[in-house]
Order: C-alpha cells, then sequence, then structure tokens
C-alpha cells in the first residue's frame, strides 16, 4: 500500500529533474547560436551582412507574431500595422523632432504597443476569421491615414530620415551596425518567447487559445491577458518597424504597410510550428535563407519555386515542422501520410 | 444565529431574444451541503450554472456568493471568489498534458502560485485525489470518457473552491464509473465543500442529495428533500408528460 502511494511521487520528482535540463538546454543553445551569429559576422562580405541581418529581422517578427497568434490563438493578419506605425514613428520623430535615433526605436514600442492596446481591446472581443479580416482592415486603413498625413509623413512620397548633415541626430549604423541592432532584436524576441512559454503567463495564453471559457472558469481574466499579448507583440514589432525605418532611410506607406510582411510573418511560423519557441526561429531561418537561395540560383523561378515549397510543407506538415517533430518522438510515428490524415476536418 | 448561505440567488432570470431560459429562481444553499438540480432537458439547467459562474449576464435578479453581490461580474472574479465549476462538454486544454491541464487552476486560482513546479506538484496530488494519479503525462485526447469528465472535476478542485458547481459529471458514464464519482463528492462535502449538482442521473442525485431544485422551462418548480420532490406528481409529469401522470392516477 505505501508503496503504491509513493510510486507516483517518485516519477513525479524524476520528471521535475528532467526537467530542469529541459528547461536550462534551450537556453545554452541559444547562446551558442548567439555567439555563432556573431562569429559569422566577420566573416561575410558586406552584401551578405545585409541578407542575414534580413534573417534577424524576420525572426524578431516572426516571434512577435506568434505570441498573439501562436500561443493565444489570436491569427492577427494585421500585424504589419505596428512594423508600419514603429517605421513612421521614428521617421517622423528623427526628422521632425530631432530625436536620437535610440530615443525614437524605443518611443516606436510603446507607441505601437499602445496601438495595440486600443485597436485590442475592441478587436480581440473577435474570434477566429473576424478577428484576422478586422486586423487587417486596421493595418489597411493605417496605411491609408500615414498616406494622406502629408505634412506629417510626407504621403505617398516618402518620408527621409536625416543621416547626414547636422540634421543627423544619430549616426548612420551602416552594414554592421544593422546586422547587430537586428541580431539584438532577434535575441530579444526569443527571450520573450521562451519566457512566456515557460511561465504562468504562457499557460495563460495556451489555455484561453484552447478554450476561453474553461480558461475563464480557472480564474484567467482573458481579456487583460490578450490586449497584454497583442501589446508585447505590438511592440517588438514596433522595435523592428522603427530599426527598419532607419535602415532604409526613405521609407514608403506601400512598404511599411505592405501586408506581404504580415503574410511572410504567419509563414514563417506555421511552418516552423506555432506556439513553439523554436519553430518560428526555424520558420524565419529556413525561409528567409531559402528565398534568397533561390533568388540567387533560379532566378526567374524563384517566388514559383518557393511557392510550391510552401504548398507541400503546409500540407504535409499541417501542424509546423517542430510540432510534428515532438509528436513524432512522442508517438513513433514519423509518416507523413499518417500527419495529413490526422489533422483532416 | 443562521450563518451567510454560500450562493444565493433573487429572482435570477436570463431572456434569450423571446426566449425566457430561466426565470425568477430564488434559493439558497447553506455551507456544506450538496444541491441536486434536476429537470428536463431545455428547463434551464445550464444557463443557470452560466449565470452563476458569470459566463452568461443575468436579465434581471441577483447572484450573492457569500453574501457578496457578484451579479454580471466575469468568470474569472468568480473563480477566484471560490466558486469553480465544470463543463457539460468537457473543455480539455488540447496540446497540454493532463498534470499541466489541473496546474493552470493552480497557476491562477484564489490562492495561486507562481512557481510552475509547485504548481505541478500540486496537480498531481489533485489527480490523485480524483483517482487519476498516473494519467499527468498523457495529452488529454487519449483520455477514456470516464477520465475526460474527471479531467474537469481536477480541474475545477485545482481552484480549491468553496463552492463547487459539477453540469452533468457523471453524463454518459457506466454505473461501475458512476460510484467513484459518487464516492468523491462524497468526500468533498466531509471536507467542507458547499457542492451543487446538475445532473440526468437520478441514482447519483437521490445518492449524494441533501435538497433537490427542480426546474421546468425555466423556473422553480419545487424544491426539498430529495425523495419527495422526486414522488412529487408534477416533477413526474414535468418529465415524463401529464397523461402518464393521469393514467398512474387511474390505475391506483
Amino acid at each position: 500500500m505505501s508503496t503504491l502511494t509513493k510510486m507516483p511521487q517518485q516519477g513525479l520528482i524524476s520528471t521535475l529533474r528532467g526537467d530542469r535540463a529541459k528547461r536550462l538546454g534551450p537556453w545554452a543553445l541559444g547562446l551558442v547560436a548567439l555567439l555563432a551569429a556573431l562569429g559569422l559576422q566577420g566573416q561575410l562580405y558586406s552584401g551578405q551582412e545585409r541578407t542575414v541581418a534580413t534573417i534577424f529581422m524576420f525572426v524578431a517578427l516572426a516571434q512577435a507574431w506568434n505570441l498573439i497568434g501562436g500561443f493565444a490563438g489570436y491569427a492577427s493578419f494585421g500585424q504589419v500595422v505596428f512594423f508600419g506605425v514603429g517605421g513612421y514613428f521614428t521617421a517622423v520623430a528623427m526628422s521632425h523632432w530631432h530625436f536620437s535615433f535610440w530615443m525614437s526605436l524605443l518611443l516606436s514600442g510603446f507607441v505601437a504597443a499602445l496601438f495595440a492596446v486600443i485597436i485590442g481591446i475592441p478587436l480581440l472581443r473577435l474570434k477566429g476569421h473576424y478577428f484576422a479580416i478586422a486586423t487587417l482592415g486596421v493595418a489597411e486603413g493605417m496605411r491609408e491615414v500615414v498616406t494622406n498625413l502629408t505634412d506629417l509623413t510626407g504621403g505617398g512620397a516618402g518620408i527621409t530620415v536625416p543621416t547626414v548633415g547636422n540634421n543627423a541626430t544619430t549616426a548612420y549604423l551602416g552594414n554592421d551596425g544593422f546586422y547587430l541592432l537586428f541580431l539584438g532584436l532577434a535575441v530579444l524576441s526569443v527571450i520573450v518567447g521562451g519566457l512566456v512559454a515557460r511561465n504562468k503567463f504562457g499557460y495563460a495564453l495556451r489555455a484561453i487559445n484552447q478554450d476561453e471559457d474553461a480558461a475563464a472558469a480557472l480564474g484567467i481574466n482573458t481579456t487583460r491577458m490578450k490586449v497584454l499579448t497583442f501589446a508585447l507583440s505590438g511592440f517588438i514589432t514596433g522595435l523592428v518597424g522603427a530599426s527598419y525605418a532607419f535602415q532604409q532611410v526613405t521609407i514608403f506607406p506601400e512598404r511599411l504597410f505592405d501586408v506581404d510582411i504580415t503574410v511572410l510573418m504567419i509563414i514563417m511560423v506555421v511552418i516552423g510550428g506555432s506556439g513553439t519557441v523554436l519553430g518560428p526561429l526555424l520558420g524565419a531561418v529556413a525561409l528567409q535563407f531559402l528565398s534568397e537561395f533561390l533568388r540567387q540560383n533560379f532566378t526567374n523561378l524563384h517566388t514559383f519555386i518557393l511557392g510550391a515549397i510552401i504548398i507541400v510543407a503546409v500540407v504535409l506538415l499541417p501542424q509546423g515542422a517542430v510540432n510534428y517533430m515532438r509528436e513524432a518522438r512522442r508517438t513513433k510515428e514519423f509518416s507523413l501520410l499518417a500527419n495529413v490524415r490526422k489533422y483532416r476536418l | 444565529m443562521s450563518a451567510v448561505p454560500v450562493l444565493e440567488t433573487r429572482g435570477l432570470g436570463r431572456r434569450f431574444g423571446g426566449l425566457q431560459a430561466v426565470s425568477d429562481v430564488s434559493f439558497s444553499v447553506p455551507a456544506g451541503q450538496v444541491l441536486g438540480v434536476i429537470g428536463p432537458n431545455g428547463a434551464g439547467k445550464s444557463t443557470f450554472i452560466n449565470l452563476v459562474t458569470g459566463h452568461t449576464k443575468p436579465s434581471e435578479g441577483r447572484v450573492l456568493i457569500d453574501g457578496k453581490d457578484l451579479t454580471g461580474a466575469r468568470p474569472w472574479v468568480i473563480a477566484q471568489a471560490g466558486v469553480a465549476r465544470t463543463f457539460q462538454i468537457v473543455k480539455p486544454f488540447r496540446g497540454m498534458s493532463v498534470r499541466e491541464n489541473v496546474a493552470v487552476g493552480i497557476l491562477y486560482g484564489s490562492n495561486g502560485t507562481n512557481v510552475m513546479s509547485k504548481a505541478l506538484k500540486a496537480a498531481e496530488e489533485v489527480l490523485e485525489e480524483v483517482g487519476m494519479a498516473g494519467l499527468g503525462d498523457r495529452p488529454p485526447g487519449e483520455l477514456s470518457v470516464a477520465d475526460a469528465r474527471r479531467l474537469e472535476f481536477a480541474k475545477a478542485l485545482a481552484l480549491r473552491p468553496r463552492l463547487l458547481l459539477l453540469d452533468e459529471v457523471m453524463a454518459g458514464l457506466r454505473h461501475t464509473e458512476i460510484e467513484p464519482s459518487l464516492e468523491l463528492i462524497r468526500k468533498l462535502k466531509a471536507r467542507g465543500i458547499t457542492i451543487i449538482v446538475v445532473e440526468h442521473v437520478m441514482k447519483a442525485i437521490l445518492a449524494v442529495s441533501d435538497q433537490v431544485l427542480v426546474l421546468h422551462q425555466g423556473k422553480v418548480l419545487t424544491s426539498g428533500d430529495p425523495r419527495d420532490v422526486l414522488s412529487d406528481p408534477r416533477v413526474i409529469e414535468a418529465y415524463l408528460g401529464h397523461r402518464y401522470v393521469k393514467r398512474r392516477e387511474g390505475e391506483s
């Protein structure tokens, strides 16, 4: 009798000990990846440096989308709005108000987060397709607003951040500087994702993702959690947009509010594995790397091939690579066809 | 003298468009009692639970928990006030293990913790309590019907509630599977938890209830001692139709 009651407890203690290795392992791996990224910089010529910086940028964007779309399950199809708001805030602050870049960067994050709170309070009451369409509408609408605020934003002609002469508040960072800046943002986003995934907050988001009524019945303030997550996601996306604006020097509404950027974030997260930390990271690196590889080797066909690969990946691995590997390792079922069957409606 | 009832409703009602799903329900549950709520399909039992737990806002009336007016409060406020519920249709969090499902309740309950390892350990204790020891690592999708219902039970208990509302936790179970649930209800009652059991299984209602409340077409038909209530001709009529009652009267 006594041995019987003790057994599950012993099992639990060993699981908890295993958890410690599981807990620290990914952080160690992340540190190695960071050192590798820093070491890599010296090996690249400037064009490659820019390409890799773009990969880092998309890692941060994908991680940010994953917070609201992956963990909480609110697929934001207007995520680029935070990118645009952040980018335009920095451009306006630097050129009109003569703020330094670093000050503008930080403020852009908060402005984007505030914007997320303002649109999140009404929109996060919607679910599924309704939320997706509403956020898409907000992003498209903001592009028009920014285009028409000609005095402030330069309208469709764009706005140029002063990088030389007396008006330059912060010296242009150059390829080396932007490489480090985007690497920093990628690291920040992965750390945020990692902390969310393993803590109380992440469990609340996953519960909300699965069933909001059940989550609320367990004492989770679902409204507050969703708005907070949207704000955090908007904050990171805003920082990335601000950095992008400075890197590009001249920005246009069509580019800063380009729906393609949202689509890329979503594809990266979905292919990698939504609701995981590794998924968006792998998805962003793989897709951006593949895209660049195809562009250089199949100049005419590159979008065609990339599209085909995305379709095959989404059909065979609807839950994303990381989630597929986790399930396959647990159930010892590696067949892709069985996987497709499992997820059919 | 008489203590404040754990739950009291006054003239509670809810309209959905033209349908009055619940109307004028007034009653109170003293601390430590088990109240059985019965009624035919569509009588308003689930709506009643939703009104008490904040998942549906009342159109009229008041809900008092421990004498505190919590009418129309959001579900998480009610949950943190010590009121837990189960759902008639089980709502497990897929993508989390059974243990993590229960841990969520411990993390966000009124005397919750922020430490994951503590919550997981406490979750294991709750699982043992409901007879699910050893199932903690499973994904909820692999559970049997009985265990999936038990998981609902465990998630509610994770809040360490003072009032527990069970919405048909025994529906679809075999007779042999019902007994452990009844045993658990008795055990929780002995610990001083006030329980409201919404159930179709009459045997279960009779076995555990101190009082029974009968809902019919959204209204309280009658309430009182379980045996008296179940032999009330009006209750039999509500369930089986007036022709059945007439025939029986003719026979006797």
